[in-house]
């Protein structure tokens, strides 16, 4: 390529067209006829530009015009040249900044694309830490939750075996009494009667103890206080006990089927499943009250079906309600943390979000089916082993 | 870069004077044109001005015949001074063989001195040459003009720097200005002799090459 400041040839500097009207005009100031060229005739004048000779001039009618006449030509190349050579400079440096040009354009692209990818990275990032920072405040929610249930049954526990134990021991000395009573009393009608009665309160008092002391038990297999953390778990064992304290809280107007098959362990962390079975039963019990209270509904029979099955290594958990359901325009959100359709109070929202959890701890995945005004299907699925 | 044809026998070099704007380049320049009877002279072309602020350059071509039927041409570029015409000044900058770096005395002009002189840095090193190799001469015009920064003071800050001594000029008057030429030439054939070997092939020798490139009109040409 060449450069602005090359020196230029006869024919960068005029055309031939210019180069002859030159010839022409030329011609007619000097006597003789007056030629440019870029060869050297015997009597020939040098046109020199910048110490350049870029041409002869020949013919004339003598050294004197010659000598003019290229002077002239020389003049006037000045011109053209100054005018040639800022053309090259000003296309040289337009090419020049046009290019530079280019690199920083592509050199700004090249930076933007890293930042748009910084920049998504970080909204993935702020994202990743969020979601843990959630889960932190749920777990740490629910260890709240589940520590204080623990105390409390565990408090219960403690201060419920003693009393049941003395009880349950006196009532037992209390009917051998009784029997006592009966050989020393005279065999009045009245009497047998009265001791009849008596040995059948104290039979009466003895099954209600046996069964505060069964609850009792239960509530320590919920709340898992001798176990904090994964041991093997006999699914059936927990969920009866969640289906029995339910019993307990609503009482007989609740119908609970349960239906289990015989399933392996799995290697999980009791109080959590049993927390979890707990509130989809406590769910499924409010939707079916719900549903009772709806006018023309009172007649229905509310009814929870609990179901175990496994297929394929994988236990499945299934609790099932004919109550209200849950709403179609609802459903989505329904695991969302701190979701509630309920009555402001009633319930913390954290009941299916921690559900979901849980599973999801235990490898497994929850699985809703609901129909409003019909009821809801909760499925479990826990892989063992 | 030194264009050298061995065909026609002929070795250009090209001179470039650079400094901030009005620091009297095209002074320099107009005076060497007018002051140096070289063994031969071109025209002095001055491009485009506008307020007398060069907007492309102005160039003075000279030249010198060698011994050996060498055909020395020195080409004697200005840049323009002012800042937005950096693309210009990289242009003409390219492929020089020597610069002459025309600051501006008045204490006023010290910040443009050191920017002009940090954008020749730059500039050189965009167009691929050395400022430690390429052979240079500072020289500080306007000594006429009251305000201007102490002689020995200038000299003392530039001392231990390749381009001590610093030339005084007062263009304007025309003092100064082949002194600071020559010193150019001396730096300069130092760089071009050991390249193209002026003294041994081609007869040249550092006193021929400066006397003859700078013979000042008055004085006799040898
Ligand atoms: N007093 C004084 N004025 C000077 C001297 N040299 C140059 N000038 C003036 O300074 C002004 C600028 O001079 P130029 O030679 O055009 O400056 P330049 O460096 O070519 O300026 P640009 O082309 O814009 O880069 C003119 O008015 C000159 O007359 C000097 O030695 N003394
Ligand atoms: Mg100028």
């Amino acid at each position: 390529m060449r450069n602005f400041e090359d020196d230029p040839t006869l024919e960068d500097l005029l055309t031939r067209d210019q180069l002859q009207r030159l010839n022409r005009t030329l011609s007619a100031l000097c006597q003789a006829p007056v030629e440019i060229g870029i060869n050297r005739k015997p009597t020939s004048v040098a046109l020199e530009f910048n110490l350049e000779t870029v041409g002869w001039l020949s013919g004339g009618s003598s050294d004197q015009e010659r000598l003019a006449a290229a002077d002239l030509v020389s003049f006037l190349m000045m011109f053209v040249a100054k005018y040639r050579l800022a053309a090259n400079l000003h296309h040289d440096t337009t090419e020049a900044s046009y290019a530079e040009l280019q690199k920083q354009n592509e050199a700004l692209k090249a930076s933007e694309a890293r930042y748009r990818i910084l920049s998504d990275q970080l909204q993935e990032k702020v994202e990743e830490q969020v979601a843990v920072i959630k889960q932190a405040q749920m777990d740490l929610y629910e260890s709240a939750r589940l520590r204080s249930v623990g105390q409390l049954a565990a408090g219960v526990a403690h201060e419920i075996n003693n009393p049941i134990g003395f009880i349950s021991s006196n009532l037992k000395v209390a009917g051998e009494y009784v029997n006592d009573l009966r050989a020393q009393l005279p065999q009045t009608e009245q009497n047998r009667e009265l001791l009849d009665d008596f040995a059948d309160l104290i039979g009466e008092s003895s099954d209600g103890t046996r069964r505060i002391a069964s609850i009792v038990s239960d509530l320590k297999t919920f709340s898992s206080i001798d176990q904090a953390d994964y041991t093997q778990c006999d699914v059936n064992e927990l969920l009866s006990s969640a289906v029995h304290l339910l019993q307990t809280e609503y009482g007989s107007d609740l119908e609970i089927i349960e239906k289990p098959v015989e399933l392996p362990t799995i290697s999980g962390h009791p109080s959590r499943l049993s927390q979890t079975f707990y509130n989809l039963l406590d769910n499924a019990a409010q939707a079916v009250r719900e549903r009772r209270q709806e006018p023309g509904a009172e007649s229905r029979a509310g009814r929870i079906l609990v179901k175990t099955s496994v297929d394929n290594d994988v236990i499945q958990v299934v609790i099932q309600d004919n109550g209200c359901g849950i709403a179609e325009n609802i459903r989505e959100q329904v695991f969302d943390a701190f979701f509630t359709s309920r009555p402001v109070g009633a319930g913390t929202g954290l009941g299916l979000t921690v559900a979901r959890d849980t599973v999801r701890a235990h490898r497994g995945t929850i699985q809703i089916d609901s129909r409003e005004g019909t009821g809801t299907r909760v499925t479990l699925f826990l892989p063992v082993g | 870069m030194a264009d050298h044809s061995a065909e026609n026998n002929r070795l250009a070099l090209k001179v470039v004077f650079y400094g901030p704007a009005l620091s009297g380049k095209t002074t320099n320049l107009m005076q060497l044109h007018s002051l140096l009877n070289p063994q031969r002279k071109g025209e002095l072309m001055v491009l485009e001005t506008r307020d007398d602020r060069t907007l492309f350059f102005d160039m003075l071509p000279i030249g010198l015949k060698g011994d050996s039927g060498l055909d020395l041409r020195l080409k004697l570029y200005t840049v323009p001074g002012q800042v937005q015409h950096d693309s210009t000044r990289k242009a003409v900058l390219s492929r020089a063989d020597a610069v002459v770096f025309v600051a501006d005395s008045q204490t006023s002009q010290q910040d443009n001195n050191a920017n002009a002189f940090g954008n020749l840095e730059e500039n050189l090193e965009k167009v691929g040459l050395d400022i430690d190799t390429l052979p240079m001469a500072v020289q500080f015009n306007k000594r006429d003009l009251p305000g201007v920064v102490g002689d020995t003071e200038l000299q003392q800050r530039w001392a231990n720097t390749p381009w001590a001594p610093l030339q005084m000029a007062s263009a304007l008057n025309g003092k100064g200005v082949i002194e600071t030429f020559r010193v150019l030439l001396d730096r300069l054939y130092t760089e071009v002799d050991r390249e193209f070997a002026l003294q041994s092939v081609h007869g040249i020798d550092r006193d021929t090459f400066i006397r003859q490139l700078s013979a000042a009109s008055e004085e006799s040409c040898a």
